[in-house]
C-alpha cells in the first residue's frame, strides 16, 4: 500500500508538472482525488488494513492528498496566469476607432444665450415675464411715451397688422403689462421675439431682446449701473469694463447706452468695435415718469430702471459670429458646434 | 449730422484734441460715429521754392527741378508744366504716403534722380480732376510747412449719431454750446452786422399766415439789386467739408446758416414771386405743384404751402418751388425764416417721400425763438457776398408766440434718482451754463427755464437728465439696490419649455429658429383643406417680402424647408426640432392666441455613417419613441394612438394622432409622400406635432415612487400568430388586463412575418416578468396565471400559439 501510494504519488506529480493547460489540470484532480479517482479508491482500501496500521497509512494518504494539491493548486494558479497572459498577449482592439455613442442634439445659440441671462439675473432676484408678440400700439409705443407721429417711432420700423396691432419692435411692451398687473417692487426680465421692418447684412427683420425692469421705493441710476456691470462680468468675464453714456429712449429718463470694452481686442481697437475699444451691448436707463402715469404708478415715492438688449447680438459676440444672418439659416453644420 | 473740428473751434476755444473731442462728444450723448482726419499722416507734403527747372535731357515731357524744401534742396523730376521756377509749389518728400496708399520712394526716372514729387490737388484727395501741379501763393507758408496746416485744410470730420431728442443739435452752434457747458467756457455766438437801406421791407413784401396752427412764425427780408455768382472758396470748402454741394452764393449762405444756427432758410426770386406778397396756407386737396427737384407732386389739404398771391412757391418747410427758384439772373430776394408744426411736416415729407435737410429740421423741431437771428445772420452774410441792398426792418408775423413757465426744479431730487451727492450750488451752476434761467422759489425748489432751443426739455426729469449729462455718467458710482426680497420662481410654462429643450436635445436633436413669418401659401404646400383654421393667417399690412408676409399657424412647413435646405449642403442624417410660437386669429377678439407649438423632424438614417452598426434609415418608430420619451418625462396619463382623422400632410398607413383621454395633444408619422414632394425631399421624413400648451396642462406633477421588490422574479414567453392588423398594443391590453400585481412588466420582443408565417398574419412574441413585491412567488401561482393570460389572449383575440 505504501508503495502504492509513493508511486500514484510521483506519478502524480510528474503529471502535474507537465500539464499547462487548466483542462489538463482539471483531468487529474478528478482522476485522482475525484470520486471515482485511483486516491479515492485507496483511501476506501483503508478498511482493510490493519487496526494498527490504519492510522499511519491514514496519515500518509492525507499527506500524499496535501501534496498533491497543493501541487494541483499551484500548478493550476500558473496555467490560470498563462490564460490570462496569452490572452492579453492576442487581444487587441483599434481604440482609435470612434465610439459608440448616444447622438447629441444642441441648442440654437438664441437659446442658449437667452438661458444664460436669465439665470444669471435669477440670481439677482429678477423672475421671467412673457407677453404678445402681435401687440397694440398702445403698449408697444403709446405707453412707453411714444406718442402718435413722434420722431421717436422712426428709431423702430414696424411691421403692422390691422387694427392698430403691430408685431412689437422691442421687448419693452411687457414691462407695461408687468406694471399694469403688479404694484412694485417688480424685478423682471422679459426675453423674447420682436420685429422690425428691416433686411441686411446687419438686421434680421425678426430678431430677439431681453428686457429688465426693476422698481422699488429708492433705485437709483447708481444701482442700474450696479447690475449692469454684475451683468456684464458674469456674461463676459469678470474684469469686463463697462462704460455707461447719455442716450435717448422716449420710455426712460436719464437714458444710457452701454458699452463693454471689446471682448475681441480687449479695448485697443479692432474692426469688429470700429477702433473705439468698446461694444455697445443694451440700452438702459432711468423709467421715465409718463411710463409710471399710463400704468397708475405714483412716480413720486417709486424709481426704477430698465435695460434690453439684443441677444443676437450678444450671442455674435460670445460665439464670435461675424454675420448675423447664419444665426437663422438654420444649417446644422453651424447649429451643431454649439 | 457732419461737424468739422475748426468749425466747432471758432465757437468754442476748446483745448481738446480731435479724440479727446470725439470721447468728450460721445460721453455728452452726441456719440461720434465716424472721424476722418483731413491732412493725417501727410506731414511730409511740404510748402516748398523752385530754384530751378530746367529740361529733362532724357524725356522731352519732363523737367528737372532744384526743390527747397526750407533745409535742404533736392532734385526732383516732374511731368506738370504749369509751373516755373520761382513758383511755390507743394512737394511730397520721400516716405510720404498720399492717399491710395502712394508710398513717395527715391527713384530714378529715365536716368536722372528724383527725391519726391510735386504735387496737384487730385493727389493730395482734394479735388476730383487737376490740370497740374498745384502752384501757391508766394509766402503762404514757411518752406517746409505741411501743405494742409499752410492751407488751413487740416481738420477733422466728426460724423455725429443724434437722438432723436436732441433737435437743438442739428446744428454747429447747438453742439458747440453742449462743449461749452461741459467744460464751462464761454461760447462765441456768429457775428450779424447789418446795413440797411432806406426802403422798408414791409413796403416791397407782405406776409400773410392764414394757418397760425401750422406755422407760428414767419419771419422775412428783402434784398435788391444783388448779384447771384459762385460761392468764394472759403464757403465752398467749408459746404464740402460736410458734405453739402456749392450751388451759388445765396443758396450756399442758407444752407450755411441752417448747419450754423440748424434753422432752415429758403430764398425766393421775389421778381418771380407775384404780388410780392407770401401767403402761408393750407393747400387745396389735389392742387398740383413742381418742388425744386423737378417732380410735380399732388398736394393734400393736410399739406401747408407758402404761396405767392396766385400759387403756391414751396411746400413749407420741405422744399421750395422750381416756379421760384434762385437763378443766375435773379436781382432781388425773398429771404424766408420761419418756424411750422413739426407734427405738420412730418407728415407731409412722410407722405410726399420727400425727406430734406429743411424737413428734418423742421420735424424735430427747432428754435422759434431764433427765427430772426437766423434770417438777419442770413441776410448780412448774403450781403456781404452778393451785393445789393437789404431793406429795413425784418417782416416777422409770430402769432403763435407762448409765454414759457419755469419748471419747478428740486436739486435734492436730482441727487436722489442719480444717486450721487452734489451741492445744490453745483447742480444750479450746471444748469446756469446750459443757459437757463434760475429763480428761486420758496419752498426751496428752484424756478427753471429751459433756453427756447432745448425744446427736450419740459419737466423736472429732463433737467436731472441733464445733471447726470453734464456732471458725467462716469462719475455715477455703481451701487446694487437695497431691494426687498421677492420670493418667485420660473412659471411651470417656463420650466417646462426649458426642460422639454434639454430632453430634445438629448435625444438628439438640434434645435432651429425659423423666422415667425411665412409665405401666404405655406398651408397649401400641407395639402389642407380651404376651410382647415390654419389656412387663415394673419396678415402683415406691410412686409418686406411676399415670403414673409403671414404670420404662421403651423411650424412644420418651415421645419421642413429648413429640413429640405440642409439636405442642399449634403447634411442628409437630420434630427431637427423647434419650440415657438403661431398665430391663431380668434373669433370676435382682436388679439390672436400665441400658443407655444413644438414640432420635429427626423430623416436619413439612424446612427449616420457608422463603422460598428448596420447603417439603418430612421423610421417611424424612431420618431415616437422621442415622443413616448418626452410624454413619459411629463408624465401626461391616458396616452393613445390612434390613426383616425389624421392632418393631410400625412402618410395614412404609418401616422397616428396622439390622445391623452380624449383630447389630442399631437401627431406623430410619415410625411404623405405629396407633401414631401412638395418640399423637395427626396427622402421620407417623419415628423411630429405637438401642443405645448396642452402637454403643461397635463403634465402631472405628483408622483409616487414605490420601492423596488426584493423577490426573484420569473419570465414567461408566449408567441402567438395573429392577423396583420390586429394592432400590438391590443395585445399587450389584454394580458395588462388580468390586473394582476405580480405582472410586472409586459414587453413585445418580436415581431415577424416570413417563413413559418402565412400571409396576412405576424408572429408576436411578448416575454411577462411575474414578481410580487410581497413574497417569493410559487411555481403554481405563476402558471396558473401566465394560463389565465394565455386563455384570455386566446379566447378574446383568437390568436394561435406558436
Amino acid at each position: 500500500m505504501r508503495e502504492q501510494l509513493e508511486q500514484l504519488k510521483s506519478g502524480a506529480l510528474q503529471a502535474i508538472a507537465a500539464s499547462s493547460s487548466v483542462e489538463a489540470l482539471q483531468d487529474i484532480r478528478i482522476n485522482l482525488l475525484g470520486r471515482k479517482g485511483e486516491l479515492t479508491a485507496l483511501m476506501k482500501g483503508l478498511g482493510t488494513l490493519d487496526a494498527a496500521e490504519r492510522p499511519v497509512v491514514g496519515q500518509l494518504v492525507n499527506s500524499v492528498r496535501d501534496e498533491i494539491e497543493s501541487a494541483l493548486v499551484s500548478a493550476l494558479e500558473s496555467a490560470q496566469q498563462n490564460v490570462i497572459a496569452a490572452r492579453l498577449q492576442t487581444e487587441r482592439i483599434d481604440t482609435s476607432l470612434p465610439g459608440r455613442r448616444a447622438q447629441k442634439g444642441t441648442k440654437h445659440p438664441v437659446s442658449l444665450v437667452i438661458e444664460e441671462i436669465c439665470s444669471i439675473f435669477a440670481g439677482l432676484g429678477f423672475s421671467v415675464a412673457e407677453g404678445p408678440e402681435i401687440e397694440h400700439d398702445w403698449y408697444n409705443f403709446e405707453a412707453l411715451n411714444f406718442p402718435p407721429e413722434h420722431p421717436a417711432r422712426d428709431m423702430q420700423d414696424t411691421f403692422f397688422v390691422e387694427n392698430s396691432l403691430l408685431l412689437r419692435t422691442h421687448t419693452s411692451p411687457v414691462q407695461i403689462r408687468t406694471m399694469l398687473k403688479q404694484k412694485p417692487p417688480v424685478r423682471i426680465i422679459a426675453p423674447g421675439t420682436v420685429y422690425r421692418c428691416d433686411s441686411d447684412a446687419t438686421h434680421s427683420p425678426m430678431f430677439h431682446q431681453i428686457e429688465g425692469l426693476m422698481v422699488d421705493s429708492k433705485v437709483t441710476f447708481g444701482d442700474l449701473k450696479g447690475i449692469l456691470t454684475v451683468f456684464t462680468n458674469q456674461l463676459f468675464g469678470q474684469k469686463t469694463g463697462v462704460r455707461l453714456r447719455p442716450s435717448y429712449f422716449p420710455f426712460t429718463e436719464p437714458s444710457a447706452e452701454v458699452d463693454i470694452a471689446c471682448v475681441i481686442c480687449g479695448g485697443k481697437g479692432c474692426r469688429v468695435c470700429k477702433n473705439s475699444g468698446w461694444l455697445e451691448i443694451l440700452g438702459a436707463g432711468m423709467v421715465d415718469p409718463e411710463v409710471y402715469r399710463h400704468v397708475q404708478y405714483d412716480a413720486e415715492n417709486i424709481s426704477g430702471f430698465a435695460f434690453g438688449m439684443g441677444i443676437e447680438r450678444i450671442a455674435m459676440l460670445k460665439y464670435g459670429i461675424s454675420d448675423m444672418r447664419l444665426l437663422f439659416e438654420n444649417d446644422v453644420r453651424f447649429l451643431r458646434q454649439f | 449730422m457732419i461737424v468739422t473740428y475748426n468749425w466747432l473751434k471758432e465757437f468754442v476755444d476748446f483745448e481738446a484734441n480731435p479724440d479727446e473731442l470725439a470721447a468728450l462728444l460721445t460721453m455728452l450723448g452726441l456719440e461720434v460715429e465716424s472721424m476722418e482726419k483731413l491732412g493725417d499722416g501727410l506731414d511730409d507734403v511740404v510748402v516748398a521754392l523752385v530754384e530751378e527747372k530746367r529740361q529733362h535731357p532724357n524725356a522731352d515731357k519732363l523737367s528737372l527741378c532744384r526743390v527747397n524744401n526750407g533745409t535742404e534742396v533736392l532734385d526732383v523730376v516732374c511731368g506738370a508744366q504749369n509751373f516755373k521756377q520761382g513758383d511755390t509749389v507743394v512737394l511730397a518728400q520721400t516716405g510720404a504716403i498720399l492717399p491710395g496708399d502712394f508710398k513717395i520712394k527715391r527713384s530714378k526716372i529715365r536716368g536722372e534722380e528724383s527725391c519726391g514729387m510735386l504735387c496737384s490737388d487730385k493727389e493730395l484727395g482734394l479735388a476730383e480732376e487737376s490740370a497740374g501741379i498745384i502752384v501757391l501763393t508766394p509766402g503762404i507758408a514757411p518752406l517746409g510747412t505741411p501743405v494742409f496746416t499752410a492751407l488751413g485744410l487740416k481738420d477733422t470730420i466728426f460724423e455725429i449719431g443724434l437722438t432723436p431728442n436732441r433737435s437743438d443739435c442739428l446744428s454747429l452752434i447747438g453742439i458747440a454750446r453742449d462743449i461749452a457747458a461741459k467744460l464751462d467756457i464761454k461760447i462765441n455766438y456768429p457775428s450779424i452786422s447789418l446795413v440797411e437801406g432806406p426802403e422798408k421791407t414791409d413796403a416791397v413784401i407782405g406776409v400773410t399766415i392764414k394757418d397760425p396752427e401750422l406755422c407760428p412764425r414767419y419771419a422775412a427780408r428783402y434784398i435788391s439789386g444783388c448779384t447771384i455768382s459762385p460761392s468764394p472758396q472759403w464757403l465752398v470748402k467749408r459746404l464740402a467739408a460736410i458734405g453739402i454741394r456749392s450751388i451759388n452764393n445765396v443758396v450756399d449762405v442758407t444752407n450755411l446758416i441752417m448747419m450754423e444756427l440748424g434753422q432752415p432758410l429758403h430764398a425766393f426770386d421775389c421778381l418771380r414771386l407775384s404780388g410780392k406778397r407770401i401767403v402761408v396756407r393750407a393747400a387745396e386737396e389735389g392742387e398740383t405743384f413742381t418742388t425744386l427737384d423737378n417732380q410735380q407732386r399732388t398736394l393734400t389739404a393736410a399739406d401747408l404751402v407758402i404761396c405767392d398771391a396766385e400759387r403756391p412757391v414751396a411746400l413749407a418747410g420741405v422744399m421750395g418751388g422750381l416756379n421760384s427758384e434762385i437763378e443766375a439772373s435773379t436781382t432781388s430776394i425773398l429771404l424766408e425764416s420761419a418756424f411750422f408744426k413739426p407734427a405738420a411736416i412730418r407728415k407731409t415729407a412722410k407722405r410726399h417721400g420727400l425727406h430734406t435737410e429743411s424737413s428734418h429740421r423742421f420735424e424735430r423741431g427747432i428754435d422759434i425763438d431764433g427765427v430772426v437771428r437766423a434770417l438777419d445772420r442770413a441776410a448780412s452774410l448774403i450781403v456781404e457776398l452778393a451785393g445789393g441792398v437789404l431793406a429795413e426792418e425784418a417782416i416777422d408775423q409770430y402769432p403763435g408766440k407762448i409765454e414759457r413757465t419755469p419748471i419747478t426744479f428740486r436739486p435734492e431730487k436730482a441727487n436722489e434718482l442719480i444717486g450721487i451727492d452734489l451741492d445744490r450750488n453745483v447742480i444750479l451752476d450746471i444748469l446756469s451754463r446750459l443757459e437757463c434761467q434760475i429763480t428761486q422759489n420758496n419752498d426751496g425748489s428752484a424756478g427753471v427755464l429751459p433756453p427756447s432751443y432745448r425744446i427736450d426739455i419740459e419737466r423736472e426729469i429732463d433737467l436731472i437728465e441733464e445733471i447726470a449729462r453734464l456732471n458725467g455718467y462716469d462719475k455715477i458710482p455703481a451701487t446694487m439696490p437695497v431691494a426687498r426680497v421677492v420670493s418667485d420662481r420660473p412659471t411651470r410654462h417656463q420650466e417646462i419649455e426649458k426642460q422639454l429643450r434639454n430632453l430634445l436635445v438629448n435625444c438628439g436633436m438640434t434645435e432651429v429658429i425659423n423666422f415667425s413669418f411665412t409665405a401666404p401659401d405655406a398651408a397649401g404646400k400641407l395639402l389642407l383643406s380651404d376651410s382647415d383654421p390654419r389656412r387663415f393667417a394673419i396678415k402683415l399690412a406691410n412686409p418686406l417680402v411676399d415670403e414673409q408676409s403671414v404670420m404662421k399657424t403651423t411650424l412644420l412647413p418651415g421645419l421642413l424647408e429648413t429640413t429640405a435646405r440642409n439636405i442642399n449642403f449634403r447634411s442628409m442624417d437630420l434630427k431637427l426640432f423647434e419650440i415657438r410660437r403661431v398665430y391663431l386669429p380668434r373669433e370676435g377678439e382682436d388679439m390672436p392666441r400665441e400658443p407655444l407649438c413644438i414640432v420635429g423632424a427626423v430623416t436619413g438614417s439612424r446612427d449616420g455613417d457608422g463603422w460598428s452598426r448596420p447603417n439603418e434609415p430612421v423610421d417611424f418608430f424612431d420618431v415616437k419613441g422621442i415622443v413616448e420619451s418626452l410624454l413619459d418625462f411629463l408624465d401626461v396619463g391616458g396616452i393613445s394612438w390612434v390613426t383616425d382623422n389624421l392632418d393631410p400632410y400625412y402618410h395614412p398607413g404609418k401616422s397616428c394622432r396622439i390622445l391623452a383621454g380624449r383630447d389630442c395633444i399631437g401627431s406623430v408619422g410619415e410625411l404623405h409622400p405629396s407633401v414631401q414632394k412638395n418640399f423637395a425631399l427626396e427622402k421620407p421624413v417623419f415628423c411630429f406635432e405637438l401642443d405645448f400648451e396642452k402637454l403643461v396642462k397635463l403634465s402631472r406633477t405628483k408622483k409616487t415612487i414605490g420601492a423596488p421588490s426584493r423577490f426573484p422574479d420569473s419570465s414567461r414567453d408566449i408567441a402567438m400568430l395573429v392577423p396583420e392588423e390586429l394592432a400590438a398594443v391590443k395585445i399587450t391590453d389584454c394580458i395588462k388586463a388580468v390586473k394582476s400585481k405580480e405582472v410586472e412588466q409586459v414587453q413585445i420582443f418580436d415581431v415577424y412575418r416570413g417563413k413559418g408565417v402565412p400571409d396576412g398574419f405576424k408572429s408576436i412574441a411578448v416575454r411577462i416578468r411575474y414578481r410580487s413585491i410581497e413574497r417569493t412567488l410559487a411555481e403554481e401561482e405563476i402558471v396558473a396565471l401566465h394560463k389565465e393570460i394565455v386563455t384570455n389572449l386566446v379566447d378574446k383575440l383568437q390568436v394561435t400559439l406558436r
